[in-house]
């Protein structure tokens, strides 16, 4: 007979008030907490001069001016969009490229090395060229932020197509699913816990290439307000914006890419349910 | 015997290996008759999956052809659907979504298509479950998912590659009951594909035994125990010990042949 279903459990704790799904930063908070500890112990030692070990405090005043006088939602805002874009159409690119390489076995065999290759290659290498070709121009940074994380997709998105069963590709084409209907029914869907995987790989390498170019050639944007900190020596502006830097940084990996990752594999088993 | 739904005339597959090439099917004549239950029995690799995806259309044969109705088949096609072995039921859909794929992918409007599921998922008793997940499934419940599939299509040939090999004994006895009465109810002409002898006899009404690689045909069997059958059933331990007998003389037969002089 049928056997009944495992039903994966409800979240009881709802009941019990939001409080309890936020238990889970607890420790990270104590570690910020102790960290803004140490640091102004180390500023009231006074082991280096104030314009170049600001407080927390100084720090936070700082953003908070940055804040108001409205550079700091500009430059968060451009950055943003640079990385939106840039990261997007490496996505694209990525996408196009990791498929053309996994089916036609000849064409991959010939640019695996390079792709492999140039996902390791420093995107802040790319600077020099980028500015003899575009100047200092959006276009610019943007060429940074995709050719510094076009390789790193394409190579992860490859891997992740790799990954997708043969047997269920031949099923489907047994029920009469072939070209782009098997790829967009069957080979994304099959590979998607893992295309996440790589796509958070690839955000993080569109994040650090958009940052380091934005610190040399911006005029906009955060690495621009980081260096300007600098130019000026203000060190409070600099240790600020590294913060705010930071925080995208956790904020966009954990609550959109490992939220969506983890989400993907609970609904196929691939992890057990709370 | 109706006409020949299935004909294979001349079938033989090679493969280039990678020393030399192996030959894993020889002239393979067979006829299966309109809402007939044929089961191929043999030794593992004696080609017998490879001829189930030959009938498919998912590999070409290198001698010989495949003909349906009388014309000769070229790739696969939505008449001659396949059971796998695991099932390769979708993980990334529920089981509505699953037995409603093939559906989808010919564009059957979406009222009949929710018809047509509801009346298959019903035939395999898996209507208070349309929203599980394919994890939550033990064995059992995935190859059923993976009958629905294939039946909802109403393919001309069922083709079924050792679809229950992976599941326990008494799971595995349960689904042949199912299959048998679905396939009473439904009249589907089967091609069933085994390494179990005890298989083989309780479902086939022909059995086909085949040879060692390369695969031949040794012995077709007609199994006339009436139905629905159990594997206590007199007839189907003839059948069993009939089979036994043809597989166990073909091994030592072959075993002997290919003793160095």
């Amino acid at each position: 007979m049928v056997e009944p279903v495992k039903t994966p459990p409800v979240n009881r704790d709802r009941e019990s008030g939001i409080w309890r799904n936020y238990l889970h930063l607890i420790p990270m908070v104590v570690v910020a907490v102790a960290f803004v500890g140490l640091w102004e112990l180390v500023f009231r030692l006074q082991i280096r001069p104030p314009y170049l070990l600001p407080s927390p405090s100084t720090v936070a005043r700082a953003l908070y001016d940055l804040w108001i006088s409205g550079a700091l939602p500009r430059a968060i805002a451009a950055t943003l969009v640079r990385l939106g874009v840039g990261f997007l159409i490496s996505l694209v690119l990525g996408a196009i490229l990791a498929f053309l390489s996994v089916h036609f076995t000849t064409f991959g065999k010939g640019i695996q090395p390079y792709i492999l290759g140039l996902q390791t290659f420093p995107s802040i290498a790319w600077v020099p060229l980028t500015l003899i070709w575009f100047g200092f121009s959006e276009t610019g940074l943007l060429f940074v932020t995709i050719v510094g994380s076009l390789f790193a997709v394409t190579a992860s998105f490859a891997d992740a197509l790799r990954t997708v069963p043969p047997v269920y590709l031949k099923a489907a084409r047994n029920m009469g699913s072939d070209g782009m209907d098997l790829i967009l029914r069957v080979t994304v869907p099959a590979a998607l816990p893992h295309l996440l995987t790589a796509a958070k790989v690839g955000w993080s390498f569109a994040w650090r290439s958009l940052i380091g170019a934005e610190i040399i050639f911006a005029t906009v944007g955060l690495g621009f307000v980081l260096n300007e900190g600098a130019a000026y020596l203000l060190l409070s502006q600099v240790i600020g914006v590294m913060i705010v830097i930071l925080v995208i940084g956790v904020v966009v990996d954990r609550g959109f890419f490992s939220r969506t990752e983890e989400w993907t594999r609970r609904r196929r088993g691939l992890i057990p349910s709370r | 015997m109706k006409g020949a739904a299935l004909k294979l005339v001349m079938v033989g597959k090679r493969f280039k290996g990678d020393t030399e090439p192996t030959e894993a099917l020889r002239d393979i004549n067979l006829q299966i008759g309109e809402g007939e239950f044929v089961t191929i029995v043999g030794p593992s690799g004696c080609g017998k999956s490879t001829l189930l995806n030959i009938v498919a259309g998912l590999e070409e044969p290198t001698t010989g052809w495949v003909e349906m109705d009388g014309h000769r088949v070229h790739g696969p096609g939505a008449d001659r659907i396949v059971v796998f072995q695991d099932g390769a039921v979708f993980p990334w859909l529920d089981v509505w979504g699953n037995i409603s794929f093939g559906l989808r992918v010919a564009g059957v409007r979406r009222s009949e298509r929710e018809a047509r599921v509801d009346e298959y998922i019903r035939m395999v008793q898996l209507e208070n479950f349309p929203h599980a997940r394919v994890h939550e499934l033990s064995g059992g419940m995935k190859q059923r998912v993976a009958l629905a599939r294939a039946l909802v299509l109403r393919p001309r040939v069922l083709l079924m590659d050792e679809p229950f090999a992976a599941l326990d004994v008494q799971t595995r006895e349960e689904m042949q009951s199912v299959v048998q009465d679905l396939w009473l109810r439904s009249g589907t002409t089967t091609l069933f594909v085994t390494h179990d002898v005890r298989e083989a006899a309780v479902l086939g009404g022909r059995i086909v035994v085949l040879s060692q690689r390369p695969g031949t045909v040794s012995a077709v069997l007609t199994n006339n125990a009436p139905r629905p059958r159990t594997l206590e059933n007199p007839e189907v331990v003839e059948q069993i010990r009939r089979s036994n007998e043809i597989l166990k003389a073909e091994v030592q037969w072959s075993n002997q042949s290919k003793r160095p002089l």
